[in-house]
Order: C-alpha cells, then sequence, then structure tokens
C-alpha cells in the first residue's frame, strides 16, 4: 500500500508576493475549515474558504453524530437552528460474537432537551450552515475549486496555493489547512511524517430510508428523539468497527475498517456491511429498508502519536487534517475536534495577524493543548491501540458473549456455576490469559479512566 | 446589423431530485441545482459567438433567488451580464410551462437588454424536459428557431448549425439571424472560470426583475392514459388455430439469433459495439 496517496506534486516555489490579496486562505469548506474562517471573519480579516465541492457538505461523508458542545462558544443557541435529524436520547454500545451480541443501553431524556447533548445531521445541511455563518461574517467562499499546490517561498514560508482553475494562484498571509484526512497540503508543507496508512482506517456507510414510525416503533424513541449505536464486533476479523444511527427518516449504518488489516484479507468492505446487516443482532432493524446512498471516506484513526506538526511557517493544521479524529472504541467523534481545532485555528491566525507577528502562530498549539482537543487526544493516546489490538478485537466480544450466555444459561439439573469459573473458562476457550485481561484493564481505566 | 446581441437562456433545476416512492412526492435540493449539461453547453457557444462577432454574451434565468450561484457561474466564465427573472410564488403559468417561461424572458430581455440578434438554450431541461420553452421563445421574438442543434458555428456574419438526423446522419443548416437555437449537451464544454473572475464574480450583484405573465395559465381538467381507438384486423388465412397462433406471434419466423458477447477487454468492447452499429446503419 502507498503511504503518499492523493495529488502528486510538490509545492511551488515563488517570490514573495508583494500585498497578498487575502489575509488567510482556508482550504476545505468542512467543520474544521467553516469554523476557522469564522473566527478569522469575527476577528475582522479577509479569508477565503477555498472548497473543491460544488457546496460545502456535498462530498462529505461521516456516520452521522454531531456533538455540539464547542459550538456554544463558536455559534451561542446554535441548537436552536442547526439542521438536526434526531437529537440522541438513547446510546448503546453493542458486541457482537458469531450470532450473540451483548448490549449497554443507556437513555438520558434530558440530552432531548436544550442544551442538548449530540444529533444526527446530514453533512449536506449541517456543513453548508456551518459556513453560511462565515459568509455572513464576511468570508468569501470559493466552491468548486481544488487547491493543488501549496506557493512558498525560496525561504519555505507558505504564501499561498495554487488550485485548478485558469490563472488559479492566490496568496495569502496565513494558509490554513482543513482539508482533511491525506491533507496534501500539510505534507506538501513537509508537516507529515511518513507511514500514516497504518494510522487510517476506511469508513463506510449505507444510507437506509424507512418511514418515520417504522424507525420510531423499531428503536423505541418518539417525536425528536434517536438512537446511536456502536458496534464492536461484526467486521468479519478486519480490525474495527460498526454503527447505526437513527436519522428522521433514513439509517446509518456502517464499518470503520484498519487500512491494513483489510487489505491483508482481501474482503470487499460491502461484503462486510451485508454480513453484519444480516446480523441477527440488526437485521430486525434494517428490514425492509431502501438503500438510498453508499459512501465511503478515510478516516484518520491514529490519535496522538500520528498528528503532523501543526504549525507550519505561515501555516496551520486543523481538523482531520492533523489527524485529529477520536476514535477510541465507545467514541467516534471526529466533527467536534474539527470544530474546535478549526476555532483555535482561526484564532491564533487572527491574533498572529493582529500583531503582525507570524510567529505568534504558535500559540494554536497551546490553545489546543488547554483545551479538549489535545487534553483528551493526549489522555487517550493508547486508545486506538488498545481499540484496535487483536484481543479487543476478537477475543474480548467472544469472551463477554460466553461469560453472559454461561450466567444465563440454565443448565439443570447442574447447579449454576459461580461467575470466577465461568470467567477463567471463557478466557481460556477464547485464547485470553488473565493477565493480559489485567493489563488491558488497567490500560483502559488508565485511558478512559 | 449593430452589435451582435446573444441571450443564453438558462433553467435552474436539480438535476438529482427525489421521488418518494410512498407518495410520489418530488423532493428537491436547491443546493445542488444549477444548470444542466445542454444549458452548460448553449452558454459555451453563446461565449464562444459573442467572442467571435464582438457582441455581448447575457445570461438569463427565470428562477428563485436560489438560482443567483448559478448565474454568479455564468459571469465568472465571461458572461457580459446576468438577469434573473423572479418567479413571485408558485405561478404554473411560469414554474411548469414553456409558454410562461418564454413570455416572461422575452418581456424581461427586451426591457433590459433589447432585440437579441440571437438567444440560445439547451435543448430539455434536465427536470421536465419537454423541450418546448425555445420554441415558445421564438414564437414571442418572432425569430427564425432551430432546436436539437449538436454543432453552432459563426463566421463571418453567418450562422451555421448541424443537426442530427436518423441512421447517423447530419443535417447541416444556415440560420438566418436573428434566430433562436437549442443544442444538445454535446460538442463543447462550458469552460472552466479563472480564479480572479470566479473571486470577482461570488460577490457580484445578481440584478433581478419580477416575472410577469399575462393571460389564464393552462389548467388540465382530467388526465386520463392514452388508449387508442381498437383497430380490427383480419386473422391470418390458416385454417389451424396452432398455425394462425403461430403466424400470429411470429415464433416460427427468420430472425438474427441473439449474440452474448463475454469480453473483459474494454477495445474488444468497443469494436463489439461500433461493428453492431455499423451493421445497423447507425455509423456511416
Ligand atoms: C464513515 C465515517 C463515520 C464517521 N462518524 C462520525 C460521527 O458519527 N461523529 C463524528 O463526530 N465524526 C465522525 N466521523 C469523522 C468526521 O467525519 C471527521 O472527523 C470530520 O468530518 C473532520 O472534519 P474536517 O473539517 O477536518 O474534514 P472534512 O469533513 O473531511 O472536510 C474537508 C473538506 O475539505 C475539502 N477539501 C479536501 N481537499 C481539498 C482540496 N484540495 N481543495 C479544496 N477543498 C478540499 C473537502 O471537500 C471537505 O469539504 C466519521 C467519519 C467517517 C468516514
Amino acid at each position: 500500500m502507498r503511504d503518499r496517496a492523493g495529488p502528486a506534486g510538490a509545492a511551488v516555489t515563488v517570490a514573495e508576493p508583494e500585498r497578498p490579496a487575502f489575509d488567510a486562505i482556508v482550504v476545505g469548506a468542512g467543520p474544521a475549515g467553516s469554523a476557522a474562517a469564522l473566527e478569522l471573519a469575527r476577528a475582522g480579516r479577509s479569508v477565503a474558504l477555498i472548497e473543491r465541492g460544488p457546496f460545502p457538505g456535498s462530498k462529505n461523508v461521516y456516520g452521522g453524530v454531531v456533538y455540539g458542545r464547542v459550538l456554544d462558544e463558536l455559534i451561542p443557541g446554535w441548537y436552536e437552528r442547526m439542521p438536526v435529524q434526531r437529537w440522541i436520547t438513547r446510546r448503546q454500545t453493542m458486541l457482537l460474537s458469531g450470532e450473540r451480541s451483548m448490549t449497554v443501553d443507556f437513555r438520558c431524556q434530558s440530552w432531548g432537551r436544550a442544551p442538548y447533548n449530540g444529533a444526527t445531521a446530514y453533512r449536506a445541511e449541517f456543513d453548508n450552515w456551518l459556513t453560511e455563518h462565515a459568509q455572513k461574517e464576511g468570508a468569501l467562499l470559493v466552491p468548486s475549486t481544488v487547491v493543488t499546490a501549496v506557493l512558498r517561498t525560496a525561504e519555505g514560508r507558505v504564501v499561498g496555493v495554487r488550485t485548478d482553475r485558469p490563472d488559479g494562484d492566490l496568496t495569502a498571509r496565513v494558509v490554513i489547512a482543513c482539508d482533511g484526512v491525506n491533507s496534501f497540503v500539510a505534507k506538501q508543507a513537509g508537516l507529515y511524517p511518513e507511514g500514516q496508512a497504518e494510522h487510517t482506517t476506511l469508513g463506510v456507510k449505507e444510507t437506509l430510508a424507512l418511514p418515520k414510525e417504522t424507525i420510531d416503533e423499531r428503536f423505541g424513541v418518539s417525536g425528536d428523539d434517536g438512537v446511536d449505536i456502536e458496534i464492536l464486533g461484526g467486521t468479519q476479523g478486519v480490525p474495527g468497527g460498526a454503527f447505526l444511527y437513527t436519522n428522521r427518516d433514513t439509517l446509518s449504518v456502517g464499518l470503520v475498517l484498519g487500512l491494513p488489516g483489510l487489505a491483508g484479507q482481501g474482503r470487499r468492505p460491502e461484503e462486510i456491511l451485508a454480513e453484519l446487516k444480516r446480523h441477527p443482532s440488526i437485521a430486525p432493524l434494517v428490514r425492509g429498508a431502501e438503500l438510498v446512498e453508499y459512501s465511503a471516506h478515510l478516516i484518520p484513526e491514529g490519535g496522538y502519536h500520528s498528528m503532523p506538526r501543526l504549525v507550519g511557517d505561515g501555516l496551520l493544521v486543523a481538523g482531520d487534517a492533523a489527524a485529529m479524529c477520536l476514535a477510541a472504541g465507545i467514541w467516534l467523534e471526529g466533527v467536534n475536534f474539527a470544530l474546535g481545532s478549526g476555532m483555535y485555528a482561526g484564532r491564533a491566525a487572527a491574533r498572529a495577524l493582529a500583531a503582525g507577528d507570524l510567529r505568534r502562530l504558535r500559540d494554536y498549539r497551546s490553545l489546543l493543548e488547554s483545551s479538549f482537543v489535545l487534553a483528551d487526544h493526549k489522555k487517550l493516546r493508547k486508545a486506538p491501540g488498545l481499540v484496535l489490538s487483536e484481543r479487543v478485537q476478537h477475543r474480548y466480544p467472544g469472551l463477554v458473549c460466553d461469560l453472559v450466555e454461561g450466567v444465563f444459561t440454565v443448565d439443570n439439573p447442574k447447579p449454576k456455576p459461580g461467575i470466577r469459573r465461568l470467567l477463567r473458562r471463557s478466557a481460556r476457550s477464547n485464547g485470553v490469559r488473565m493477565r493480559e485481561l489485567a493489563r488491558d484493564a488497567l490500560t483502559g481505566l488508565r485511558s478512559f479512566g | 446589423m449593430g452589435e451582435l446581441l446573444v441571450v443564453v437562456a438558462l433553467r435552474w433545476a436539480d438535476g438529482r431530485a427525489r421521488v418518494d416512492p410512498l407518495t410520489g412526492e418530488v423532493e428537491t435540493d436547491p443546493r445542488g441545482a444549477g444548470a444542466g449539461e445542454a444549458d452548460r453547453c448553449a452558454l459555451e457557444h453563446g461565449l464562444r459567438i459573442a467572442g467571435a462577432a464582438g457582441g455581448r454574451c447575457v445570461a438569463v434565468t427565470v428562477a428563485p433567488p436560489q438560482a443567483e450561484e448559478m448565474l454568479r457561474d455564468a459571469l465568472a466564465c465571461g458572461a457580459d451580464a446576468v438577469l434573473r427573472v423572479d418567479v413571485p410564488e408558485w405561478d404554473p403559468r411560469l414554474a411548469d410551462s414553456g409558454s410562461g417561461t418564454a413570455q416572461a424572458l422575452a418581456q424581461a430581455v427586451r426591457a433590459e437588454f433589447g432585440e437579441p440578434g440571437l438567444v440560445l438554450t439547451g435543448d430539455h431541461s434536465a427536470d421536465r424536459g419537454t423541450g418546448s420553452t425555445p420554441a415558445f421563445l421564438a414564437a414571442r421574438f418572432g425569430y427564425a428557431q432551430a432546436l436539437g442543434l449538436v454543432e453552432l458555428a459563426y463566421a463571418d456574419g453567418a450562422l451555421t448549425a448541424v443537426r442530427r438526423l436518423d441512421r447517423g446522419r447530419r443535417e447541416r443548416l444556415a440560420v438566418p439571424l436573428p434566430a433562436v437555437c437549442s443544442v444538445e449537451p454535446a460538442g463543447v464544454r462550458l469552460r472552466r472560470a479563472g480564479l480572479p473572475a470566479t473571486l470577482a464574480a461570488r460577490t457580484a450583484d445578481v440584478p433581478t426583475v419580477p416575472g410577469a405573465v399575462a393571460g389564464e395559465p393552462v389548467t388540465v381538467h382530467a388526465a386520463r392514459p392514452y388508449r387508442p381507438r381498437a383497430k380490427e384486423l383480419p386473422p391470418p388465412p390458416e385454417p389451424d388455430p396452432r398455425l394462425r397462433l403461430l403466424r400470429l406471434t411470429g415464433a416460427h419466423e427468420q430472425r438474427d439469433p441473439p449474440r452474448v458477447v463475454v469480453t473483459d477487454d474494454p477495445g474488444e468492447a468497443a469494436d463489439e459495439l461500433l461493428g453492431y452499429l455499423k451493421a445497423k446503419g447507425y455509423l456511416a
């Protein structure tokens, strides 16, 4: 597998522009890009937001849950106006092993009232809505335009971008790369280390249409309430996970698959997804639904250790472009980290521009460190490795299901076995040593605790 | 003749509208809407012809405010001016009728730009696609019309066009000006707008005039499926019912057996298709 995918080519060396066309150029109108552009425009800076799609969100894929708390700072009262499908009031974590499943089901009705927690939303609507805020503050959205190269001076300072349009060079004092996973803006600027493929997973998703009433009945919700199910197992042995979310009258069901594992097995992701939909715990939920969309996208899942340098000369990197998606088993959160990092990138850039000192771009890192963005990533730095480990992926779901099966199987006239004995037996039959279990429990506790 | 005014009429439509299988309701998304491929070709022809004639090319549409993006794109590509004719509300005379659209367009164009030398459109709009608007436009302006063209060229004050005929033949036309022409999505591609023009167009004002249509809208009182009158045919002459049946179904007639072609080589597959089309007289 090649590590350096994406448009070929290198940064273009140019002379220092006399009068840059903009204070800042933001590449990519995803959540990170719009947050950065909004923050800069609010600070009175001229900013161009360049997006390759015909409108923001048109090219974007994700599972479907946005945790909008960080928007309190960026767009106060956001929950009154954000284009929401359903507010998540029920969260399940499901372990699949063979035909069995074990689910932890949590319901919280207050998540369905202001100030809310998480919501399903369509990216085409959500991204566009965010960009409109940036545009209202004066950011200039340039859609249907692909950034193809970074413009640098001979000294290596980033001074703009080249686009795929005729006469397509655009200059600025600061460039913020929010171009998502596999950011070639950051790569061209030399901020990425080699070997990103192993830290990247493939997300595939089907959007399935069902009448709203059917979704309400099957998932035990009503009105605007919705359900988020995160699934461990169900990936046919490829390291990863699965998810199932409710929108108003569609479901999002998908997989997150480790690239090396997927390539090694030679399986097609859509086959694995079809298997998941046939699982006895999933099939009744998706039965009779009409497929309206299939999409696929890469996810930078490596976390803290796989992040690039976040600050270059005249350049900041935010969101998935900086590998800031948090993928830690029970959490799959990228949008809120993109919003947060984009906002801080915009803020740092605005301050540096106001001070006339681009060295102050370095403040970006400290803003991130003092916020959830790097604090969470740092705390959970071992989580991706643990979650994608062979034990968590294959052996523990089997162990848990064996254990629960043992507890609830009535084997009269035999007496009920003790739980400790059951645990030892389940561990042995799934090839788990008690010592490993204790070590992983400790790592888990340290990461998640 | 003075400066040639080329008017390109663009239809704003969602090319990916979804029909709800249960209710039959059509869901459109204004974010993905814009000019269809044929209209984009019309704009390219308009820009080229205006360039060759040293004239002006203007882009117009009858559409709601969301269509301003489409007109800004036209400006970025080089249109000298744009005009949006506003659809006040859901007025069936404008929204769904070629004749209403043509009436509103003709009136607005005359008022804003004067008499055009050439009016261009796509052959069919991406949503309703009856292709009647250009014909109604020709009637409104009282111009010659040449519709469904695959080529259009302007040289030395003369406009020539090519139209597709059956069996792969082509018809060459000398189009007298002033004229209304509609083009197929073929032959040319809309140019990619340069970055400086795109940036300038993003904040350009799009002039808007209200759409005015006189007269009653066409109303459909009842719609029934087409049921042609039954025609009486004499039965086949054979006395045996089995033979009559065979004759009626044509079961024993000689015909080309179907050929199953199994190849995963794109070159071979293309040769196969071309051979077939040639054998059937579609390619010269
Ligand atoms: C299957 C799947 C499920 C997920 N589920 C969830 C979830 O439920 N909740 C959650 O919070 N996160 C989820 N994520 C992660 C989330 O989607 C990302 O972390 C988030 O979108 C990152 O935002 P961003 O702005 O950094 O990048 P993106 O959203 O990828 O935006 C990048 C933008 O840049 C544009 N762009 C890229 N290159 C160029 C270029 N060269 N020139 C111009 N424009 C360019 C793109 O078109 C795009 O608009 C999921 C991801 C996947 C793939």
